[in-house]
């Protein structure tokens, strides 16, 4: 299964944002999307899940029985500051979700199985979603998004503001979700990505462009990801 | 000195520019044609500049005039039997009084301070003593011309009117020099935008002293107010040596603005927090529904106190009110006729009330901040058949809320009109309590609606929308225009019946084929 772009442009007023974007986006993989600050990392996550309309192009899934649309269910969107009800409490909130999504989840299991598998504590679980912590809305956030078992999951900056405990612990989950989906993670720090990623893509000027590894070492990688970054910045 | 003062002008000036700027781009046919540049377009620039400098001399002489016109000498005008100038001064003396504690430009948390003091490092004491003369020296010969003007038609002496507003500024002087004593005491910074009760008490009981007695007849003598506000001019020279000589400026300013919520940066979060702090910790709260039934009613539950219990208390605010017309006609039987003859024609004024007391506007916001802002980001959330679902959901729930109040005003006003006398047609009864009915629901389809086409908050929730904000202010307008239509409760009652239930079909003909792709976060 691939995640296909074609042509993809958006542009706000005068500034061109993403430029007739074509890429192909493999399943088992995690793509590191890097890029300078104001590049379009967060624009481009948007257009994919529908938040804002693109100017152009299209995005499908393409599969053995050929292309088709890319429907709601196929996304997984986890924002960089985690959104949660407030609201409701976190049993709460996985019941609606279950409730909600019940048909589609492939075997389903028990919300205290999920809360063990999130690592989220039993005192926790009867809380309002206002009163947990940061890091707890977003594992709250990602444990919603990944029960759907989603085939594109967009990472939007999801570890930079965890403790050092949760964020491996989340390092680890996506390594072990990999397995027939995208998952597209966007981040500022250069070692996470190196780290996690199978593949370093670059969004610059409003294109992306895959960064091939070859026979490079890392130290030789990291300069010619900064050195793509700088350049076209020059142009 | 100089410096600072030019510094702090073009300080204000370029933030009034660009609010205005900001604003003009809000306007929604506006917004198309203005480029985005526009915070550095040079004609733009000039235009918003010359509105700035006009804004600021409206703020010296507009203010100042309508104040002494209207609530000084008008208010005067309206004791006829009074002396003129005698009133003038008595009013005058209690307002000053307020006005040196309530507005006093030292203790004001104003944005200009806290981009100059805090953001860009100015010199605190300078900037605070320069910009504190400036709105004094403003003050003053902002008041001169119309204490000259409305002093002399008053009746009052040449030299009393040219001296009225150096009391005015006296009257600050002392009150901020007071503040500053009792800051090096107690260490209490005084926020003139977080009155205490014993200013609210003061201010309470001034307003009473300078609107109220004179109304009973009672009113300062003259030479007693000139006296006590000619006093205030020595005092306020005395003071100045105390707040020229302050030496802690830095330390009241930071205590000011860090009180104050308007860190400018937190600002848009503030009505989130808020908004969060309207969520019920209650924990025996739950539901046994499934799905958005299940959200539906946990979100009404914990939101009680913002959309259940204004609705219950304007319900009994009107049970109550009627009951007391009910009793006034019982007591004063004449009052009848007039009585039947208002609800039988002023019907269209309660298409304002309604919507005064819509809860509208409340719920959709409330949905939003608490709910829609943070399931909106999950796809499942966006699915066509999911939005409508919520939609109908919400629909019911809103005109639930709505109708409570509604209906106690219909059935009110059909016992009002029975007890005043009553009408031959029977029918003025029913169309008094389904029009009323209906036009509750209208308001409550009307904001559902709007929010579900135009979603206008942003994730930052801020709201954006500059479509939405027409339609709001729109129907505003439309409703107070209908209050200055006469015309009889059946006439009025049947065409709004039919109008309600015809825009209700078309609005959720709309949300229908629509709200799929409009309910979204907007970027």
């Amino acid at each position: 299964m691939n995640f296909v772009i074609e042509h993809l442009s958006k542009h706000f007023e005068k500034k061109e944002v993403l430029r007739d974007i074509t890429f192909t986006f493999r399943a088992g993989r995690i793509y590191g999307l890097l890029g300078r600050n104001g590049a379009g990392k967060t624009t481009l996550f948007n257009c994919i899940n529908r938040d804002i309309r693109a100017d152009g192009g299209a995005f499908f899934m393409e599969t053995e029985t050929g292309r088709r649309e890319i429907k709601p269910e196929d996304i997984g969107y986890v924002l960089s500051t985690p959104t949660v009800p407030e609201f409701l409490t976190g049993r709460e909130f996985l019941k609606f979700f279950l409730d909600i999504n019940g048909k589609s989840i492939p075997n389903p299991k028990s919300p205290e199985e999920y809360f063990d598998y999130m690592s989220i504590a039993p005192e926790d679980r009867d809380r309002l979603l206002k009163d947990y912590s940061h890091g707890m809305k977003n594992k709250m956030q990602m444990l919603v998004n990944i029960i759907a078992q989603p085939n594109l999951l967009l990472l939007d900056e999801p570890l930079t503001s965890l403790d050092v405990v949760v964020a491996e612990e989340m390092k680890q989950m996506l390594r072990s979700l990999k397995e027939n989906r995208i998952i597209l993670f966007s981040t500022h720090i250069m070692d996470l990505a190196l780290d996690l990623c199978d593949e370093i893509v670059l969004l610059n000027h409003g294109e992306l462009e895959a960064v091939e590894k070859q026979h490079l070492n890392a130290g030789e990688f990291r300069e010619k990801i900064i050195e793509a970054l700088r350049e076209e910045e020059h142009d | 000195m100089i410096k600072t003062l030019k510094i702090s002008f073009a300080l204000k000036n370029t933030y009034r520019v660009n609010g205005i700027l900001h604003s003009l781009k809000q306007i929604p046919l506006l917004k198309r044609l203005l480029p985005d540049a526009l915070y550095g377009v040079w004609g733009l620039k000039i235009f918003a500049e010359v509105l700035s400098v006009l804004w600021a001399l409206c703020k010296v002489f507009l203010g100042k005039f309508l104040y002494i016109l209207l609530m000084v000498w008008g208010a005067g005008m309206l004791y006829e039997n009074l002396e003129t100038g005698r009133v003038f001064l008595h009013i005058l003396l209690c307002l000053t009084v307020i006005g040196s504690y309530a507005n006093t430009a030292l203790f004001n948390p104003s944005r200009d301070k806290y981009y100059a003091m805090i953001l860009m490092r100015m010199d605190a004491r300078e900037y605070t003593l320069v910009n504190y003369t400036c709105s004094l020296l403003g003050a003053a010969v902002g008041f001169l011309p119309f204490t000259l003007c409305f002093g002399l038609l008053a009746g009052l002496p040449l030299w009393l009117c040219f001296l009225l507003p150096f009391s005015v500024s006296g009257c600050k002087l002392t009150a901020a020099a007071y503040s500053l004593w009792d800051y090096e005491r107690s260490g209490k910074v005084y926020n003139e935008n977080k009155l205490g009760r014993v200013e609210w008490l003061c201010t309470a009981l001034l307003l009473g002293c300078a609107y109220g007695l004179p109304a009973a007849g009672g009113v300062l003598p003259g030479a007693v107010s000139a006296g006590a506000l000619l006093a205030a001019i020595p005092a306020g020279f005395f003071s100045i040596r105390r707040i020229y000589s302050f030496g802690e400026y830095r330390e009241v300013n930071r205590q000011l603005l860090a009180q104050s919520v308007n860190q400018t940066e937190n600002l848009k979060y503030t009505a989130k927090t808020a908004n969060e702090k309207k969520i019920s910790a209650d924990t025996s709260i739950t539901s046994d529904k499934k799905g958005f039934e299940y959200l539906n009613e946990l979100f009404i539950k914990r939101h009680r106190r913002i959309l259940w219990s204004p609705a219950e208390k304007i319900s009994g605010i009107c049970a109550f009110l009627f009951f007391g017309a009910v009793l006034l006609l019982y007591l004063k039987p004449e009052l009848k006729p007039v009585v039947n003859e208002l609800i039988l024609s002023w019907l269209p004024w309660l298409t304002f009330i309604l919507y005064t007391i819509n809860r509208g506007t409340g719920f959709t916001q409330a949905l939003f901040m608490n709910c829609d802002h943070s399931l909106l980001t999950y796809s499942f959330y966006k699915q066509p058949g999911f939005v409508l679902k919520l939609f109908r959901i919400r629909l019911r729930e809103i005109i639930k809320i709505n109708a409570v109040p509604a209906l106690v005003i219909g059935w009110g006003l059909a016992l009002l009109l029975f007890v005043s006398g009553g009408t031959p047609q029977v029918l003025n009864y029913v169309v008094l309590v389904v029009s009323v009915l209906c036009m509750s629901i209208f308001f409550s389809i009307h904001y559902l609606t709007i929010y579900y086409l135009l979603q206008p908050y942003t994730a930052g929730t801020e709201l954006k929308g500059g479509t939405y904000r027409l339609v709001s202010i729109l129907t505003y307008l439309g409703c107070y225009y209908l209050m200055q239509i006469r015309m009889p409760t059946l006439v009025f009652g049947g065409v709004s019946i039919v109008f309600c239930v015809l825009y209700s079909i078309l609005a959720c003909i709309l949300v229908y084929r629509l709200a799929p792709k409009t309910f979204r976060l907007r970027a």
